[in-house]
């Protein structure tokens, strides 16, 4: 990092930092109200001992000078009000600062996770959170502190000098500017140095923590040398930069001793000259208090703090303004540059009938994020024409193509596929293949490279109309459960959905013993407490009262039994609408109305039957465990029990808890 | 660039507690180290420390005589000015040069103490290590606990200097007028005791604020986990409202924090001003009695505030004690026995004969594997079957000496696997894991990864075979995509770590549990590149998959830490207790007991 970024960072930080103070301008006030009583403070802890000398001990009148010096004692007891005072007007700096990059990293990290919902990682999202906002908190805090407090004691400092004698500016500021200009002319290349260092320390931090999670992996691959070495690169670097900090920290000594220590000189050394201006022996004592009680410690205190925590400080705030790589804040789905003609649906969605509910409230999720208003040519959901309702498919994906990457093999090729209304579609295929790609089309939170994704007669993604919610819904393999009230997870896809509907849910899923174990439909549940089947278990019951006429199970089952899976299945399937199941089993296939296999460019589209005589591939899904089952020669024949017979062949692997 | 190691059922290698007087002792004697290795620079500190400090003693009686001289009009007064001056002078530049060789030193030590950590680290058992330390544990014994430690030696050179301006400042408060110095020890204890009674702990305030700021991080967190789930049901909306539903929590308490923090600042921001009253009153008396002079004065109260700063000793002092017990942390992996590797190599042509003679493993004293005699023959695959929690990945890491056991041996083509250098044993036996940590930053590198680098097309052939060229060419950037970058799933990573074994394979491959998350098909286009494209030799493959029982030459069967039985799978399928080890090893009770 260079000097030209840290100005870079500074320039994208300052004006957010503007704005934010001129929006604070009663705490601001308040903040220099207190500070003001603290530079009366250092005014008279330096002119009491001066008027005490003067006034009172020297001319003899001991009486005069301890009540001077009392009156320097009660200021000091006063400024220790003022710092109370001081800290209550910071906390009304620091806490809205706290709260809003608190904001700033929910957003950034809500947004980052939407763009992308498979690389969403917490990790990184909770140390901002928490750590980074804590550094920024700590770091600015400091720097108001020590900067405000170096500016109001300065005051009084000068102001006390210039009423006891005004000749004294003229002796102690230059050496003062002096050390001031040097520390502001070191600042910018110290900053870039306290960066490089910061940035080296995380290079290295997250290099040995993925040594230490990889320690196996180095022994076997017998590469401890070369992680030696290399580890052993980035360790030398933080040295030097280490080193080059350890430079400039000598430099900051001086501009300290310059700034602080030689006013002191200078005051030595045109004394003469003062006293023949008639300056008196106590104002001389009361502004070498000024210089080494008041100003020194406020010097001291400004140029560490600004030496350390305010490289950190920008640091910290540059990674919450400037994120090039994020994604624009989110609306839920991805921004989609699809170049397909916006042409206005065909047909309207069809809603399905049976379920009050699901007709009358397409608008049932409130809005969310800036989602575009709903537009009147693209309407949502409105009951279709009298007649026309069986000819709209559920869903229709023409000729799409999609790659995760402009160099990348696509996964998905020209793909042409029609579910109709009330069919029941089960995808299969080997793992990695494009089948979530699959659903994430369908669901409109991914867009085609080429080609249409519609459902219910429109399309699918942001250049479909609002509320693609109330047209579908998505199961993905890992099941979200919030801390909240079963309820309400179960509500979740409908939050105005009626008792008697969360009832018919619990009942058509099975799930009464699960709620009652977790304390009943009202109590508060404990994410971390459910296991990955329970957790999908609620979701699926989501996915029961959910108003979506289209629902898309991801491998939604995948950490159920295959009789838990059969029955929520059968469940979904059973209610009015289209249901399309990535298969984790091949039982889930045999269930479908029909069976679409992807196997990389090709894909296959039939009943399970027809598709046993037509796809190798499917032949060799289905059939894998046939060859595999060993002979078993002390089994009567066709009275194979579950127990001696491997389970279901599993179209994927379950994945491991990753 | 990794997945956490596998921590499935079977028993971890390591995992022995180490008494706590090791680590201190390792901490003290790396300290210890770091001193000696920086010595010379250390001396000069505390020559600077101690000539600053005699400067800073000196200067408040010169600054005072000076005074006393220039206010008297005595001409001797420009000597003295100009002693003054050349006092403070050197007082800056002194402290300057502390401060550059305080940073030089601390960066020389905290690389010293990285750099042996970091060897010791990876000349130790993996298993132990890894059971002993947590990935961001380590990462933080050797970044900010270095640094902390690293400081010691230059802080311990400090440590003398900074005794003496406080104790120097009390006598020299003596000898200008012993009833200043009577002032200064009547009032601190008399100020502290006032201002104790303000005291009040402010770890009640953090603690409520911490547990704020955690709630909210949970709940970021939840959502984030169900990132596809929200990003469908567009609910980002009421997403971000539930997260942030205890932000004006958070703001109060943080607000009480600084109100805690601001009453502790302002009590001990005033007592050194208050003592230097106290002092001037005094010494003011005996100023008005004659028995001080002006400049006598000012030099009591610079000592008074010289000698109020004994607080800055017990600062040093804890920065000592931090610092030792930082370094305590660092040398942590300094506690782990290092491996010792022989001189031996293997017969040139050997088949790969793999030979466990009476191998016994004891994890937290109990006997995990137990009285292991196998012999795979070279050339063969053997498959270790069993049920969750048998050792199996205990066997697999004995095998190829991830691990020693703790009695027998384990011999391949004849020579015990400890008598070979590193570079054989690592050359001649490959892994591949259930979860392997990859090490990129590009795909084609974590391929590659290993003590020597396979050119391009070795690469790109070892993932051919092992099933990943598929899904790597239809990442972004292919196989230089950063892995950062790839969305990877479990399965696929697995397949990496399949074709890095592959690109190094030599005599003997272990694979433990490599292929859990490959589906069938994939499964068995691995299993026929490995028996035609991959170097032929020994294979040890651990897995629960019936298939790759009835794939290999030689069934091991596991049970309890004990080999149950050997011998071909068609044989052993006719006990009742083997078949169900198959059906008992469900993928789904695993999944679910996340």
């Amino acid at each position: 990092m260079t000097a030209s970024g840290e100005r870079g960072a500074l320039g994208r930080v300052l004006p957010e930092g503007r704005r934010f103070l001129r929006g604070r301008r009663r705490v601001l006030l308040a903040l220099s109200g207190w500070s003001l009583l603290e530079a009366a403070q250092t005014f008279l802890g330096g002119y009491g001992v001066a008027r005490a000398l003067d006034d009172g001990f020297l001319a003899g009148r001991t009486g005069t000078g301890l009540l001077w010096l009392t009156v320097a004692a009660a200021a000091v007891l006063l400024g220790g009000l003022a710092v109370r005072g001081v800290f209550t007007g910071l906390a009304g700096l620091v806490e809205p600062l706290r709260d809003g990059l608190v904001r700033r990293a929910v957003d950034q990290a809500l947004g980052a996770a939407l763009a992308d919902p498979a690389r969403a990682g917490a990790t990184a999202a909770v140390s901002r959170l928490t750590h980074q906002t804590e550094i920024a908190r700590d770091s600015f805090a400091g720097l108001v502190l020590t900067a405000r407090s170096f500016v109001f004691t300065t005051a009084g400092a000068l102001l006390g000098m210039a009423s006891l004698a005004p000749a004294l500016l003229l002796v102690v500021v230059p050496p003062l500017l002096a050390g001031l200009v040097l520390f502001a002319a070191t600042f910018p290349p110290m900053a870039a140095a306290q960066r490089a260092y910061l940035d080296a320390d995380e290079a290295l931090s997250a290099r040995v923590g993925a040594i230490g999670a990889g320690l196996r992996d180095v022994a076997a691959s017998g590469a401890g040398a070369r992680v030696a070495a290399d580890t052993g690169g980035l360790i030398a670097a933080e040295a030097r930069l280490s080193r080059a900090l350890a430079r400039w920290a000598a430099v900051r000594a001086l501009a300290l001793g310059a700034a602080g220590r030689l006013p002191v000189v200078a005051l030595l050394l045109a004394t003469p000259w003062l006293l023949d201006g008639g300056m008196t022996a106590g104002a001389l004592l009361g502004a070498l208090t000024y210089l080494v009680q008041a100003l020194l410690p406020a010097l001291h205190e400004l140029m560490t703090a600004f030496g350390t925590a305010g490289t950190r400080l920008l640091v910290v705030l540059d990674r919450f303004t400037h994120r090039p790589d994020d994604p624009a804040p989110a609306p839920a789905t991805a921004p989609a540059p699809v170049p397909v003609p916006p042409s206005p649906p065909t047909a309207a969605p069809a809603p399905v009938p049976p379920r009050p509910a699901a007709v009358s409230a397409p608008d049932t999720a409130p809005a969310p994020l800036p989602v575009p208003p709903p537009s009147a040519s693209a309407p949502a959901p409105v009951p279709p024409p009298p007649g026309t309702a069986g000819r709209v498919p559920a869903a229709e994906l023409r000729g799409v193509t999609f790659a995760y990457g402009p160099g990348a093999r696509p996964v998905l090729a020209g793909l042409d596929l029609r579910v109709a209304q009330g069919e029941h579609l089960a995808v299969v295929g080997p793992s990695g293949i494009g089948k979530s790609t699959l659903t994430a089309l369908l669901a409109g939170t991914l867009a085609p490279d080429r080609g249409t994704v519609r459902v219910a007669g429109v399309p699918a993604g942001a250049d479909g109309p609002a509320h693609p919610e109330s047209r579908r819904a998505l199961l993905p393999q890992q099941a979200y459960v919030f801390t909240g009230t079963v309820r309400d997870n179960l509500r979740y896809l409908r939050p105005e959905a009626s008792a008697a509907e969360v009832a018919e849910a619990v009942r058509a899923l099975d799930l009464g013993e699960l709620v009652r174990r977790l304390g009943g439909l009202d109590a508060v549940l404990d994410p971390r407490r459910l296991s990955a089947g329970e957790r999908q278990r609620l979701a699926l019951g989501r996915a029961h009262l959910s108003p979506a006429p289209l629902l898309l199970l991801d491998e939604a089952t995948c950490h159920l039994d295959p009789d838990t899976e059969e029955r929520a299945e059968r469940a979904l399937a059973a209610r009015p609408g289209t249901l399309v199941v990535v298969a984790h089993r091949i039982s889930s296939a045999v269930r479908a109305d029909r069976v679409l296999v992807l196997d990389g460019d090709r894909a296959r589209c039939a009943p399970h039957r027809e598709l046993l005589g037509r796809s190798e591939l499917y032949r060799d899904l289905v059939g894998r465990w046939g060859p595999e089952d060993p002979p078993a020669p002390h089994r009567p024949r066709g009275a194979s029990t579950a127990a001696e017979r491997p389970r279901d062949p599993e179209v994927t692997p379950s994945r491991r808890p990753g | 660039m990794t997945t956490a190691p596998a921590k499935g059922a079977d028993p971890a290698p390591g995992g022995d507690p180490v008494p706590a007087a090791d680590s201190a002792a390792a901490g003290d004697r790396e300290l210890r180290g770091a001193l000696r290795h920086s010595g010379g620079r250390s001396a000069v500190i505390l020559l600077c420390s101690l000539a600053s400090a005699a400067a800073s003693l000196a200067e408040p009686a010169v600054l005072g005589r000076s005074l006393d001289l220039l206010l008297s009009r005595d001409p001797d007064a420009t000597r003295w000015v100009a002693l003054c001056a050349a006092l403070i002078v050197a007082e800056v530049l002194l402290d300057a040069a502390t401060a550059l060789l305080n940073g030089t030193v601390g960066a020389r030590s905290t690389a010293w103490l990285r750099t042996r950590a970091l060897g010791r680290l990876l000349g130790a058992d993996p298993g132990r290590a890894t059971a002993r330390f947590a990935p961001g544990d380590l990462a933080t014994r050797l970044t900010a606990n270095a640094t902390e430690a690293g400081t010691v030696p230059a802080a311990a050179a400090g440590a003398l200097a900074a005794v003496l301006p406080p104790l120097g400042a009390l006598v020299a408060l003596v000898l200008i007028d012993p009833w200043t110095a009577a002032a200064f020890l009547l009032g601190v204890p008399l100020l502290v005791l006032l201002l104790r009674a303000f005291a009040r702990s402010s770890s009640a305030a953090v603690g409520r604020y911490q547990h704020v700021q955690a709630a909210i991080a949970d709940r970021l967190a939840e959502v984030l986990d169900g990132a596809s789930t929200v990003a469908a049901a567009g609910t980002a909306g009421r997403e971000r409202r539930r997260i942030l539903a205890d932000l004006p929590r958070l703001g109060a308490e943080g607000r009480a924090m600084w109100l805690v923090y601001g009453r502790a600042v302002a009590r001990s921001g005033v007592l050194m001003p208050l003592l230097v009253c106290l002092v001037l009153a005094v010494g003011g008396v005996r100023l008005a009695a004659g028995h001080l002079g002006v400049g006598e004065l000012v030099a009591a109260s610079r000592y008074a505030a010289l000698a109020a700063g004994i607080g800055a000793v017990a600062a040093v002092l804890a920065t000592l004690v931090r610092g030792r017990a930082a370094a305590r942390r660092t040398a942590g992996p300094a506690t782990l026995p290092p491996v010792a590797h022989g001189p031996l190599t293997l017969p040139a042509d050997g088949p790969g004969t793999l030979e466990l003679r009476g191998v016994a493993v004891v994890r937290d004293g109990h006997r995990v594997l137990v009285a292991l005699t196998l012999t795979v023959p070279g050339g063969a695959t053997a498959a270790v079957v069993g049920r969750s929690g048998s050792g199996k990945s205990l066997l697999a890491a004995v095998a190829g000496r991830l691990t020693d056991p703790d009695e027998g041996r384990v011999l391949l083509d004849g020579v015990p696997l400890d008598r070979l250098t590193e570079g054989e044993l690592r050359r001649e036996v490959g892994h591949a894991f259930a979860r392997p940590a990859l090490f990129g930053p590009t795909v084609a590198d974590a391929i590659a990864f290993g003590a020597e680098r396979p050119d391009p097309e070795a690469v790109r052939a070892a993932a051919r075979a092992a099933g990943a060229d598929g899904f790597v060419q239809r990442l972004p950037y292919g196989y230089d995509t950063l892995l950062a970058d790839a969305p990877l799933s479990g399965g696929e990573r697995q397949r990496l770590g399949l074709a890095r074994a592959f690109a190094h394979a030599g005599r003997l491959l272990v694979l433990d549990d490599a292929m859990s998350g490959l589906d069938t098909v994939t499964q068995r286009e691995v299993e026929r590149a490995l028996a035609r494209e991959v170097r032929p030799g020994t294979r040890l493959v651990i897995a629960h998959r019936l298939s790759t029982a009835i794939g290999a030459d030689l069934v091991v069967w596991l049970d309890g830490g004990r080999i149950r039985a050997t011998g071909p799978h068609r044989q052993l399928w006719r006990d009742p207790d083997y078949r169900a080890v198959f059906t008992g090893a469900d993928q789904e009770t695993q999944g679910q007991a996340r």
